[in-house]
């Protein structure tokens, strides 16, 4: 397998706060990876590193062979990483296919491509009823979807995905989860940020588990989660 | 023409406008004003309300396009040919530096409304303290008993009506296309969330840049033709924050959501202030009755004229559409 993101002893602190400590693991072109960890164990942290949304303290982090760390979040999407955020953040003033057109512009210059590009994508995730929706006037799971479409439309090679079902329906979450495991095979790697262990073990054949920052374990999905340290980190977390 | 609708309703009801009020002196330069004060709003808001960029120095550029007219014509007898494309000039090298200077430390919201305040008022305070361009004096441009078109000097007003007209259709059309173009979408995502904008690949800085740039030209351009058509100008006419603060509430007025809701805004206000100072008989009236004018229209139209109008009808034309596509999906 090669590799196509490289996260090498990457370390990020606020202040004294030590975000991320020494964080390494790799993700293959067409795979689905797991980071999980309880509350506050630097998922979002390491997220806006990888975007470049937050700037490394130290380590490296290469995408098809380059360095991106140290890179404007505009230049690392363009090289095609795509993120979504765990506090949905729409374009309130317009609607959804201009939302999505925000981002098909990034690959397409003129108006009229990006306009086809965006609608594109509207169709392929079952969208295009909503188009011309204000994104004002959607509800929780719509939002996600259109944050999904949104870093769809930027045609990446990886796409971070923070959160995605976190507070979904059992419905809508089963839908959202298809939708993810139909992105390989467009060519897209993906990195989920979950907290369902059962949604992270069927998704995902391998996981990286934070924990205060640090890599707790990582490998196979099913050997990850039935590590006893990992078990301990997340028993800790639902008793506190 | 469908691509400058919004431009050639503008020029026609302009010029329909400026049929109307041809044969009055009085009611020209009204037309004059309200026209210069609308691009002013309609540029100033261009970053303000459809980039998300507040800024209350943008007088420093109405001053450098003034002052480089009345500069270049008193001191070196320099035709608009020459001072007209320097302070433009001027203009967009000062925005691109204030500009890099703020974006880079990631100024935003009321810290580059402040920061941009500051440049305006150093550049008020040293204007009036420089002899070379009049103190706070000001400075008298000379004018000849005859016309000189090379100099735009006119004794007819309606030279000076066609020239602000052009520089306002032009703005409109500029503003326009950009709009529906990325740049517009950029400006708009920007002013939405900026964050969310640079994840999908917009370059905030530049696009930022490219509005303040954009922006401090037209207003410098404003500026050169009010020196032509005033023939004077001095620190608190072209460079006060009074000015600046003018841009601000024409396009509250008006509206600041949409490219022209500002123009509505100059529309309504400057003929009105304009009249009440003339024909107030109380000293200082106009100031109260035209305060009490803007806090009713503040608190009546929130989203301004022309964003009352606009919403009413676009709320109608998106349930139209939206119920057709829930059609055709069904
Ligand atoms: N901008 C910041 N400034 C200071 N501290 C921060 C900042 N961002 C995150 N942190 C801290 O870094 C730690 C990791 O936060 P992060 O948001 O990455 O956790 P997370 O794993 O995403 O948690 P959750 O599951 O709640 O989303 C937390 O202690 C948080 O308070
Ligand atoms: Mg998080």
């Amino acid at each position: 397998m090669t590799s196509l993101l490289e996260v090498q002893r990457v370390s990020k602190s606020f202040g004294g706060l030590h975000a991320l400590s020494d964080v390494s693991f790799e993700v293959g072109a067409g795979e689905i990876f797991a980071v999980i960890g309880p509350n506050g164990a630097g998922k979002t942290t390491l997220f806006n590193c990888l975007a470049g949304a937050a700037t490394l303290t130290s380590g490296a982090i290469r995408l098809g062979g380059q360095r991106i760390d140290g890179r404007p979040p505009h230049e690392i999407c363009r090289r095609g990483l795509a993120r979504t955020f765990q506090l949905v953040k729409p374009f309130r003033g317009m609607t959804v296919l201009e939302n999505v057109k925000v981002a098909a512009f990034s690959r397409y210059p003129s108006t009229k491509q990006a306009t086809a590009a965006a609608r594109a994508v509207l169709d392929r995730i079952g969208m295009a009823g909503l188009a011309e929706h204000d994104a004002e006037t959607l509800n929780v799971a719509q939002l996600r979807q259109l944050e999904i479409a949104r870093a769809l439309a930027t045609e990446p090679q990886l796409l971070l995905l923070d959160e995605m079902l976190a507070g979904l329906t059992p419905t809508e979450s089963t839908a959202m989860c298809e939708r993810i495991r139909q992105l390989p095979r467009a060519g897209i790697a993906v990195i989920v940020v979950e907290h369902s262990i059962p949604v992270v073990t069927s998704l995902c054949a391998r996981a990286v588990v934070l924990c205060f920052g640090k890599v707790l374990t990582q490998g196979s999905t099913c050997e990850v989660i039935a590590n006893p340290r990992v078990q301990e980190a997340y028993l800790g977390n639902a008793q506190s | 023409m469908s691509n400058f609708r919004t431009a050639t309703i503008v020029a026609g009801v302009l010029l329909v406008a400026f049929a109307a009020v041809s044969g009055d002196r009085y009611f020209m330069d009204i037309f004059i004003f309200t026209c210069f004060y609308g691009t002013l709003a309609v540029c100033w808001n261009m970053m303000a309300g459809l980039t998300g960029l507040m800024s209350l120095g943008h007088a420093l550029f109405v001053g450098i396009g003034a002052y480089s007219v009345a500069w270049g014509l008193s001191v070196h007898g320099w035709s608009p040919l020459v001072t007209w494309p320097l302070g433009v000039g001027l203009a967009v090298a000062a925005a691109a530096a204030i500009g890099m200077l703020c974006f880079r430390y990631g100024l935003r919201g009321y810290f580059f409304a402040i920061a941009t305040l500051a440049f305006g008022e150093v550049a008020f305070f040293t204007v009036s303290a420089t002899e070379a361009l009049g103190r706070s004096d000001g400075m008298i441009m000379p004018i000849s008993a005859e016309d000189i078109p090379g100099q735009l000097q006119f004794f007819e007003k309606w030279p000076y009506a066609l020239i602000i007209m052009t520089i306002l259709i032009g703005t409109i059309a500029i503003g326009e296309a950009l709009m529906k173009s990325r740049t517009g979408y950029y400006w708009r995502a920007l002013r939405d969330n900026e964050q969310a904008a640079e994840a999908l690949g917009v370059n905030a800085r530049a696009f930022k840049l490219r509005c303040f740039m954009l922006s401090a030209g037209i207003s410098a351009l404003c500026g050169a033709f009010y020196a032509n058509y005033v023939a004077f100008v001095d620190p608190r006419s072209v460079l006060g924050v009074e000015l600046s603060i003018q841009m601000l509430v024409y396009s509250i007025v008006g509206g600041m959501s949409l490219l022209w809701g500002p123009l509505i805004g100059a529309a309504v206000l400057v003929p009105f202030s304009i009249l009440l100072r003339d024909y107030s008989a109380i000293p200082g009236s106009d100031i109260v009755v035209y305060a009490v004018l803007l806090a009713v229209l503040a608190l009546v139209l929130p989203q301004g004229i022309a964003g009352w109008f606009v919403a009413r009808w676009q709320r109608r034309r998106l349930a139209r559409r939206a119920s057709r596509t829930a059609e055709v999906v069904s």
